[in-house]
């Protein structure tokens, strides 16, 4: 039995808006075992990246509230001073943003962003950290590392971009790396590329790995549980092959109609979603996915579902008229 | 972040513009109450503002001098009154020939684009970096003898690259726009884009622009009648009295507090009506 | 970076023609003779004589241009005919003082902006962001020469420091914490309003650079609020305020002189003002030459510094 690196119990985050308070995370538990790979997945607008984010703690400074916990590694991020949480950045947890282009400061030589976080936090000198930071960017499949360390982030493409910020993530060996959309920015070639390299990283480090994304065909295989999340909330949680084929909340299947799978032919149609996300302001008492599910009855739209256990072990949805059971069926 | 800003856009809130508030409309009538002033000036109750009164010399604020009188026995207040006439016209009159010109060729530039654009705009950025207040005090200085006209005449000229860059940089955020572009498209002719089209939504950037400019005029003229470059005394100015306090500014502090006080709330009152006007219409930021 | 550079220089040489063509220029525009003009109270035969051979004034224009060009080229700004001396070295004499003043002022005002700036930003609208601003704001509103002369009033002559009223300037060579004293108010007038100018900028450009992603990043790293400001932050947010510190040379300048004609420091600005006063129109013409086009030289090199702080520029 492997160890427990992350529970969440109960998270919410709040924004303070102009137009009032917007709940974008609201009441989220789950379990992350060390070495272990989670995919978090849901429309652009599902609380996933605040999800993440509210996590390591690394929210706005300002106009947002969180409640509920999260213990890191036995550190509870929820409530803890920025400095304390300066502690476990980068050494227990680190990230890989969405968009290579701006998570890199453009006026720093890439070398110097490594370098940083060497020297920063693990007081290593100048020469020392000068020599990891080659040694990382080759780790990542940089080649010629000793030239590339004196370029400039607007010098490399942008698959070579996430790769120089997954160096830098990885530079304090951290024990959780939290990846925001990793290949959302880069080409559909590139983006397999840097799947496997961080798939390589993880067995490599020793890490467990939080996938973020809105790409089901992403988490298919490199994840060993998926969390489906809509309007800030788990709505479907299971292990990767319980959620891919006997899934029974309809937004989870409208999610995998939507997203292309490499068994279908080429030309099969891609079901869109009806609808729009929902506004995170004016939530009602109801399942937040009612409006645009095909299933929704009355008492869908006045009560929301809890998450329900199925049979399968960690298997959960939250619906009032679940998708009838595959199990067995096949 | 994206995903979060994603979460935010979706709130529907109506685009709302901050209100001008009461500070706003106290300033535009402070503004007010001095052009009202320097107008009329002539049918006012006051002293002849260059009455030499010996044997009221260096008077406090009282009675029968408000802000008391200078070392030459003249009327403050009166002088102050009669002296903002010079820092409007300059103003004023600077900011009418810099838009005059400016403002027109801006934005046809900035419609045009092409030759005419490439041609304008580079003339205009080498005009920029000339440096356009020592080029001002040497022309002024060289081309005597100095009077308003003359003085209105080459700060307004100095003035145009800028109006232009200003003018031209907000249009052609405007111009770009679909709705100009379908305008186009349709067949508009060239003068009604301009007027209609373009003209209404230029308007409230010139606007707070020409108030802010007025106010960096008038500075201007300021540290001119400061160095005796400007209106030659014995008209008053608001410059030329803080010049003339200069050398009594141990025996009569008054005459140097009055008129500071005077030009710094006029120009506060302006730059401050221009800043609010400028974020009301929700113009971005133009670098002055 | 090669080819904006060069760029930049074709420009630079095409302003600096621009300005000469201009400074030359002045003298005609006075009415009447130039050769009157300029020789001004010293009128004579023998004066006018040597004029004519100096400046070929019995030439065509152009060719009056190019003898006056090749003259300033050899560093030679003519004599004026008003004080008997030569007006480079009287340019010369007068120039540190301006520097001086210059990096007096500009020391104060970046060591006093940036700071500023980056506690505004770190806590937009805040208290503190909010006094800064409306301070900010008001000294806006004050033009330099109100500022010196209510300065004046209030230190020399209220309080009576020494060297610092009018005409109490020490020079640098003859005691130099003498000079910094007649020096200081004029350098804190000037500070003032590089102050209020650079802390807008800065504090507009840092509120906005510290929204970016690479930020979060570099806080996810774990580096302290002091070392993303600086670190971080700033390099990216400055590219702005050195643009603006460029432009705002020319404007320093000028009120430079301001502070220079109230408190009798002979430097460019008080000398430039006795010569117009004097009618010393050669000695005005050869100290708008060499303002003007060190004012551009400046700008010229914060553009270069502003390529080397911000490698995006040049390769827009």
């Amino acid at each position: 039995m492997s160890e427990r690196l992350l529970e969440v119990r109960d998270l919410a985050t709040t924004f303070a808006t102009a137009g009032g308070p917007l709940p974008a995370v609201g009441g989220v538990s789950f379990d992350l075992d060390q070495n272990e790979t989670l995919g978090i997945v849901g429309e652009s607008g599902s609380g996933k990246t605040v999800l993440s984010r509210t996590i390591m703690g690394l929210q706005p400074r300002t106009n947002v509230t969180v409640s509920g916990s999260a213990r890191l590694n036995g550190f509870e991020v929820v409530g803890a001073s920025e400095e304390a949480k300066r502690s476990i950045w980068g050494t227990e947890v680190a990230m890989v943003f969405q968009d290579p282009m701006t998570s890199l400061n453009p006026v720093m030589r890439i070398g110097k962003q490594i370098d940083e976080v060497l020297r920063v936090r693990l007081g290593m000198d100048k020469v020392a950290a000068k020599a990891r930071a080659i040694e990382l960017l080759e780790l990542v499949g940089i080649p010629s590392p000793v030239e590339r360390y004196r370029a400039y982030p607007g010098q490399l493409s942008g698959g070579m971009r996430q790769r120089v910020v997954i160096a830098t993530a990885l530079a304090c060996s951290p024990k959780l790396l939290m990846a925001d959309e990793p290949t959302t920015g880069l080409d559909v070639t590139i983006q397999a590329q840097i799947l496997n390299l961080l798939d390589r990283l993880k067995s490599q480090m020793q890490m467990s790995v939080i996938l973020v994304t809105h790409d089901l065909g992403v988490v298919a295989t490199r994840t060993s549980r998926i969390i489906v999340m809509y309007a800030g909330r788990i709505v479907e949680t299971g292990s990767t092959r319980d959620v891919f084929q006997h899934h029974r909340m309809p937004y989870t299947r409208a999610l995998l109609e939507s997203s292309p799978k490499v068994a279908n032919r080429s030309h099969t149609r891609l079901q869109a979603i009806p609808g729009r996300p929902p506004n995170l302001m004016k939530l009602t008492a109801g399942c937040a996915f009612a409006p645009r599910c095909a299933y929704a009855t009355e008492r869908c739209h006045r009560e929301r579902p809890e998450l329900t256990v199925t049979e399968s072990p960690g298997h959960a949805y939250a619906c009032w008229n679940p998708l009838p059971t595959t199990r067995g069926v096949s | 972040m994206s995903d979060q800003l994603d979460e935010l856009t979706l709130i529907d809130r109506p685009e709302k513009s901050r209100p001008l508030g009461v500070l706003f409309w106290v300033c535009v009538g402070w503004v007010g109450l001095n052009i009202v002033g320097a107008i009329s000036a002539n049918f006012l109750p006051l002293p002849d503002p260059l009455y030499q009164n010996y044997s009221a010399i260096n008077v406090g604020p009282g009675l029968h001098h408000l802000l008391g009188t200078d070392d030459l026995g003249r009327d403050i207040f009166s002088r102050l009154v009669f002296g903002s006439r010079v820092s409007l016209a300059v103003g004023v009159g600077a900011m009418l020939i810099g838009f005059g010109l400016g403002a027109p060729l801006g934005m046809l530039a900035a419609y045009r684009r092409g030759r005419f654009d490439g041609i304008f705009t580079t003339f205009m950025y080498v005009l920029l970096a000339f440096p356009a207040i020592i080029a001002t005090i040497a022309v002024l200085s060289f081309w005597t003898p100095r009077a308003l006209v003359k003085i209105i005449v080459v700060i307004g000229l100095a003035s145009v690259p800028l109006v232009y860059r200003v003018i031209r940089t907000a249009t052609m955020g405007i111009a770009t726009k679909d709705y100009v572009v379908a305008a186009r498209i349709q067949g508009a002719t060239d003068t009604r884009i301009l007027l209609k089209e373009l003209l209404p939504n230029v308007a409230p950037i010139g606007v707070s622009f020409l108030l802010i400019g007025i106010a960096t005029v008038i500075t201007l003229e300021g540290a001119l009648a400061f160095l005796g470059l400007s209106v030659n005394p014995p008209t008053p100015s608001w410059g030329n009295m803080i010049n003339e306090s200069r050398t009594v500014l141990a025996q009569n502090p008054w005459l140097v507090i009055f008129p500071s006080l005077a030009m710094c709330l006029f120009l506060l009152c302006l730059n401050f009506i221009g800043d609010r006007l400028r974020s009301h219409f929700d113009v971005t930021e133009v670098k002055l | 970076m090669a080819r904006y550079l060069t760029r930049r220089v074709v420009m630079l040489v095409g302003i600096v023609f621009v300005i000469s063509v201009g400074a030359f220029y002045l003298i005609h525009l006075l009415p009447g003779d130039p050769a009157v003009v300029i020789l001004g109270t010293g009128d004579s035969p023998q004066n006018r004589a040597i004029l004519f051979k100096e400046l070929g004034l019995n030439k065509p224009i152009w060719d009056q241009y190019f003898i006056w060009m090749r003259n300033v080229v050899h560093g030679n700004l003519g004599t004026s005919f008003i004080s008997q001396t030569s007006v480079a070295g009287t340019i010369r004499a007068a120039l540190p003082i301006d520097l001086e003043l210059i990096v007096l002022s500009q020391i104060l005002a970046f060591a006093t902006a940036i700071p500023a700036a980056m506690r505004s930003a770190r806590k937009p609208d805040g208290p503190l962001d909010r006094v800064l601003g409306a301070t900010s704001f008001t000294l806006l509103s004050i033009p330099p020469f109100i500022i010196i002369v209510l300065l004046v009033l209030l230190v020399a002559i209220k309080l009576q420091i020494p060297h610092t009223g009018p005409s109490s300037y020490v020079s640098l060579t003859s005691d130099w914490l003498g000079n910094l004293e007649s020096l200081a108010l004029p350098a804190f007038t000037l500070a003032i309003a590089s102050f209020v100018v650079y802390y807008r900028v800065l504090r507009s450009d840092l509120i906005a650079t510290l929204q970016e992603e690479f930020i979060t990043l570099a806080r996810s790293k774990g580096l302290s609020s002091r070392r993303i400001m600086w670190r971080h932050a700033f390099r990216p947010s400055s590219v702005a305020l050195l643009g603006t510190a460029g432009v705002n040379i020319g404007g320093l300048l000028a009120s430079g002189f301001v502070v220079q004609y109230l408190l009798a420091i002979p430097g460019l600005g008080y000398t430039l003002i006795a010569a117009i006063a004097q009618s010393d129109y050669l000695l005005v013409q050869g100290i708008v030459l060499v303002v003007s086009v060190g004012v551009i030289v400046i700008n010229f090199l914060f553009d270069f510094i502003i390529n080397l702080v911000d490698p995006r520029i040049s390769r827009e």
